[in-house]
């Protein structure tokens, strides 16, 4: 019986002699025909096909669906060595040591307080729409780093202590909270660009500031406007920038229902998981300022108001802006007023 | 304990479809799943048309496995790479891994949503009790604890596909190879030094395959 490399071969060996001039060298791609060439040479021997295999391209399939015509593809290891390597060991390790980084100037440092006493007399510093811009997208985005760290980090941390079957309902729940948070997210994005970018614009004194940390090491004031070069940082390069690649690269992913590839996802993935780990160590440096660190900023996003001993010391070039305009004013929006509102307006 | 292995012959598959369709009735997969699949390098050219059926390959490092957020992935004593659905929170992180495209995802919901992850079981069901209504609904046959081996290699009309007992099936083309009278080109001796005589042909021994 004939064998079918046989019958190959001169199927070749035809081809070969009409090929140069019927052209059907141009009509075989160059992987067939050498598979082709190599099965006349060398029966049995099919690297050329293996080598085609391994390319990664897509062959023919009945099967539907999206690179089902690709046999193998070796991205995906690729994409695995980078995520339980370098972002989960170094990614999960720079989280935890800037926090205790930041717990261990707490300890040295202690919260910054206002050198002289507060005054009594408050300053209307955020206005209802932008406290509610600013919280929107800090609770958003707290429970995306929450929902996010849980895919990245709960098998090693949290799932050896609850176990499999709370561990995988809470992370489903993480799933689709991360997964529907996110868009609100990118949208409160927009709205807080749109409101805060006006007082964001680099200003004189931002270098001085940046050059001394803000004095957060000698506490000694820089003056500064309505933010410091701190907040601007935090504000182009954290909301701005890590705000935009990671929704860019979230919706990557977050939509697998546009025909993109797995290359695509992993790459996605990686910029997301990058871009999401850097985003949160920064957030713990500005959650910590608002918060513990220095007395007097929580209740300026709660509340609206600072004191004018704060506002003098933290934002001088601000107060006084804001003196001359007469802006201890009343909120707009009839938000929260603390007690102190009413008399700060009396002693204007 | 074997160390269950599946084996495409390229020499043998005709790209009948045949495993898919034993797989899809065997297993009762949900519609849009594709647990096998025959893919065709070099379709349509004469002597150089190869085919093979990839399904989940069971890795000894599975990929999959090793990404998953929720780790839902488990290898049974016959090395049979297995998922628990009642774990599994469709991320979709195990068919980004995977080299072979094993892990299929139903569609759950808008905007592509994916519900849980579906794959070849080897018809080993998966952690529910074994041939309970259960196991099947979710993973599909468990035929290995009936004795059988997966349902795809078994319909195989030329056998070229192989399923079981990674020693014997590689005592199998082993045998294969050996009778295709062909071994030092197979194995690389013809690509390191050249093809031998012109015109020189392979021992043309009986039996070959």
């Amino acid at each position: 019986m004939l064998t079918r490399t046989h019958l190959a071969g001169w199927c070749f060996a035809l081809m070969a002699l009409v090929a140069p001039s019927a052209g059907f060298a141009q009509a075989a791609p160059g992987s067939a025909q050498q598979q082709a060439e190599r099965a006349a040479t060398q029966p049995g021997n099919n690297a050329p096909v293996w080598r085609e295999v391994r390319s990664g391209q897509a062959n023919y399939t009945t099967a539907q669906g999206r690179e089902a015509g690709v046999l193998v593809q070796s991205s995906g290891d690729t994409w695995r060595q980078i995520r339980n390597g370098p972002i989960t060991v170094y990614g999960g390790w720079l989280v935890v040591l800037v926090a205790l980084a930041i717990a261990a100037f707490y300890l040295v440092r202690g919260p910054i307080k206002t050198h002289d006493r507060p005054t009594g007399n408050l300053i209307y510093r955020f206005s209802v729409v932008e406290r509610w811009a600013h919280w929107t997208l800090a609770i958003s985005f707290c429970l995306l780093a929450v929902t996010g760290l849980t895919i990245l980090f709960g098998k090693h941390v949290l799932l050896p202590v609850i176990g499999y079957t709370l561990f995988a309902w809470l992370t489903l729940l993480g799933k689709n909270v991360h997964n529907f948070v996110g868009p609100i997210f990118m949208a409160s994005i927009v709205v807080f660009f749109l409101i805060f970018v006006k007082d964001n614009w680099p200003s004189k004194g931002d270098l001085t500031w940046i050059a001394s940390a803000g004095g957060l090491f000698t506490g000694k004031h820089v003056p500064s406007g309505r933010f410091n070069a701190g907040e601007k940082s935090w504000f182009w390069m954290g909301v701005v920038f890590l705000g935009i690649v990671s929704s860019v690269s979230g919706l990557v992913l977050l939509f697998p229902n546009f025909e993109q590839l797995r290359l695509t996802m992993q790459q996605a993935h990686v910029v997301h998981s990058v871009s999401g780990i850097l985003f949160m160590t920064l957030s713990l440096g500005h959650i910590y300022v608002g918060t513990i660190g220095i007395e007097g900023s929580y209740q300026a996003m709660r509340t609206g108001y600072v004191d004018e001993s704060w506002a003098k010391e933290h934002h001088e070039l601000w107060y006084e802006d804001a003196k001359k305009q007469g802006a201890n004013r009343p909120a707009a929006g009839g938000g929260a007023v603390p007690a102190g509102a009413a008399q700060a307006r009396r002693d204007e | 304990m074997a160390r269950m292995k599946f084996l495409c012959d390229a020499e043998r598959c005709i790209e009948c479809n045949g495993c898919v369709t034993a797989c899809k009735n065997e297993n009762e997969v949900p519609w849009g799943v594709n647990r096998r699949r025959v893919v065709t390098i070099n379709d349509g050219v004469i002597g150089a048309e190869k085919s093979m059926s990839v399904a989940c390959m069971h890795c000894s490092d599975a990929p999959c496995m090793a990404v998953c957020p929720v780790d839902c992935f488990y290898r049974t004593e016959d090395g049979v790479v297995l998922h628990d659905k009642d774990l599994c929170i469709g991320c979709g992180y195990c068919f980004y891994a995977c080299p072979f495209g094993a892990p299929q995802f139903p569609q759950a919901g808008a905007f592509g949503m994916r519900g849980k992850m579906d794959k070849c079981t080897f018809c080993a069901g998966g952690p529910e009790a074994d041939r309970s209504e259960s196991e099947f609904k979710k993973y599909g046959r468990n035929r290995l604890a009936e004795g059988k081996l997966p349902a795809c290699a078994e319909m195989c009309s030329t056998k070229a596909l192989l399923g079981g007992d990674g020693d014997v099936i590689a005592d199998i083309y082993r045998e294969r190879v050996t009778r295709r009278g062909k071994g030092a080109e197979v194995w690389g001796w013809g690509t390191a030094y050249g093809p031998g005589k012109p015109g020189a042909q392979p021992p043309a021994a009986g039996g070959k395959s």
